[in-house]
C-alpha cells in the first residue's frame, strides 16, 4: 500500500518555501492596487483576495518537504492535517454562530471557499509548526 | 514506551548525529525518540536495535500506560 501511485502524492521541493513566502505579501500589494485602480473593488473583494492568496501560500507551505525529511516529519505531518480539519470545523462552527448572532441569518458574505481553505491550511500549518516545536523544545 | 536508545549509544561511543545518519533519519528524530517524545516505527526500531547489535526488546520497553 505504501508505493500505491494513487495514494502516494509527490511534494514539492523546500525551494517552493520561497514562492509561498513571497505570495503573502504580493497578494496585499495586488489588493491594494485594485482598490486604487478600480472603483469596483471593494473591501469584501479585498478580503476574499487576501484569503484566496493566503490559501494558495499555505497550502504550498503545507504540501512543500522539510529539508529532512524522515518518518517523524511524515508521522508529524499525518498529524497536522488531521488537527487541522478537527480545529476547521470547531472554526467554521463559531463563525456560524458569530454570523447568525450578528445577522439572524446563515447566508453570511463571510464564507466563501477562499475562507475555509485559507483557515484548513493555516490550522495545519500551525500544527506542523507546533509539533516541530514541541520536539525541538525538551 | 521507554527506551534505552541514549545508554546503546553511549555505549557504543556514537553522536546523535552518527546514529541518525546510519539509520537515515535527521538528528531531531533521534533527540526526539530519546526524550520519549516519538514512538518509532517497527521499521525505524529494528534499525536501531540492529545498529547497536542487540533485540528490539533490549532497546525498547513497554511501560503500563501502554496498554490503557
Amino acid at each position: 500500500m505504501n508505493d500505491d501511485s494513487v495514494l502516494k502524492v509527490p511534494m514539492f521541493s523546500p525551494k517552493w518555501k520561497k514562492l509561498a513566502l513571497s505570495i503573502f505579501p504580493l497578494t496585499v500589494i495586488l489588493g491594494i492596487s485594485l482598490g486604487i485602480l478600480k472603483d469596483t473593488f471593494t473591501p469584501d473583494h479585498l478580503g476574499q483576495l487576501i484569503y484566496a492568496g493566503w490559501a494558495l501560500g499555505f497550502i504550498i507551505l503545507n504540501l512543500c518537504k522539510e529539508p529532512e525529511e524522515d518518518e517523524m516529519i511524515k508521522s508529524f505531518r499525518l498529524q497536522a492535517f488531521q488537527t487541522g480539519f478537527y480545529w476547521t470545523i470547531w472554526g467554521l462552527m463559531a463563525i456560524v454562530i458569530i454570523s447568525f448572532w450578528q445577522t439572524g441569518s446563515l447566508d453570511s458574505e463571510w464564507f466563501s471557499p477562499y475562507l475555509v481553505l485559507f483557515l484548513l491550511n493555516v490550522y495545519i500549518y500551525a500544527a506542523f509548526r507546533y509539533q516541530l516545536y514541541l520536539s525541538r523544545n525538551n | 514506551m521507554k527506551n534505552t536508545v541514549k545508554v546503546e549509544r553511549a555505549k557504543k561511543n556514537f553522536t546523535q548525529q552518527d546514529l541518525a545518519d546510519r539509520i537515515k533519519v535527521s538528528r531531531q528524530t533521534i533527540n526526539s525518540i530519546e526524550s520519549g517524545k516519538y514512538v518509532p516505527s517497527t521499521v525505524l526500531a529494528l534499525k536501531i536495535a540492529s545498529t547497536f547489535e542487540t533485540t528490539l526488546e533490549e532497546v525498547f520497553q513497554l511501560e503500563d500506560n501502554d496498554w490503557e
